[in-house]
């Protein structure tokens, strides 16, 4: 049977085995890099936020709990490096936002189904309904599990959940009047 | 079931779809591996500042040797005692220097966490 991610964790935890953390990144490095991708759209920077997103995992693995799951433990992580890198570069973010509303502005929606139509939704969005949107829905996360990852109120997160919820639903509705 | 909950459906799926590429195993497998390799090798910019603090340290120590032995004044006898003498300036301070380089050498690959 394989070990369950606190077996794991408290493996790594007492030896710093490499293998134990190993078995933790390709368990979860599908979600990690997909909450990034879906948050940075740009898939190479969000690959590179995911190994840094490990890499602090590894060096912090001492002060995880195991109060909440492994899961949203990783993303709160996950979610710190995209807010460091988002601050870092923010005049860069305004020029590729400006050059997305350009596109959003001149290309109609097509369907949901769609990666690159589904990231051009998500952009409509405000950083933390995205956040919040894409930890419940990508992320598979409560709300409470989602609250706790993001540090934000739970009545907080909801809020965003919704309306980012509203949000997206309003721009596939626009993208099937259209097709 | 809500018109709510089809969305809710219709939306998580679209996310499973675009996740979908990231979990064959060969992708797993790639990105665990650089993961694991960057943990075993500390980054770049550590090695520069630690390596460089490391051999200014050593090349100050390196030059204050040979006037902290020149001078010295033995006063028991017996070949350890002469040591300082059987050995010249330049070789203490290249031993003092080598030391210095091997004891950053065990320092440098590990992480401080």
């Amino acid at each position: 049977m394989a070990a369950t991610d606190a077996e794991l964790t408290a493996l790594v935890i007492a030896t710093r085995n490499d293998a134990a953390f190993g078995e933790l990144i390709r368990r979860h490095q599908s979600l990690v890099r997909g909450m990034l991708q879906r948050m940075c759209r740009n898939h190479a920077l969000a690959d590179d936020l995911a190994q840094d997103t490990f890499i602090r995992a590894f060096e912090k693995i001492g002060s995880f709990k195991g109060t909440g799951t492994f899961k949203s433990w990783l993303c709160s992580i996950a979610y710190t490096e995209f807010l460091k890198s988002a601050r870092k570069r923010k005049s860069a973010d305004r020029v590729l936002e400006k050059f997305q509303a350009d596109v959003e502005e001149s290309e109609a929606p097509r369907d949901m189904g769609n990666v690159v139509d589904l990231d051009r939704a998500l952009a409509t969005l405000k950083e933390e309904e995205r956040a919040a949107v894409v930890m419940c829905y990508s992320c598979g996360m409560s709300h409470s599990e989602a609250a706790e990852s993001l540090n934000m109120p739970l009545g907080t997160v909801k809020s965003h959940v919704n309306r980012g919820r509203a949000k997206l639903q309003a721009f596939f509705a626009e993208a099937e009047v259209t097709v | 079931m809500t018109m709510e909950d089809a969305f809710d459906q219709r939306l998580k799926a679209a996310f499973a779809n675009a996740q979908a590429p990231l979990e064959q195993p060969a992708q797993a497998d790639a990105f665990t591996e650089k993961v694991l390799k960057r943990l075993a090798n500390p980054d770049r910019k550590r090695v520069l500042l630690l390596g460089g603090a490391g051999s200014t340290g050593s090349a100050v120590a390196g030059t204050q040797l040979e006037g902290l032995f020149s001078n010295m004044q033995m006063p028991t006898d017996g070949l350890l005692s002469n040591v300082a003498f059987l050995v010249s300036p330049e070789a203490m301070a290249a031993m003092a220097l080598a030391m210095a380089a091997g004891m950053v050498a065990l320092v440098l690959p590990r992480r401080i966490v």
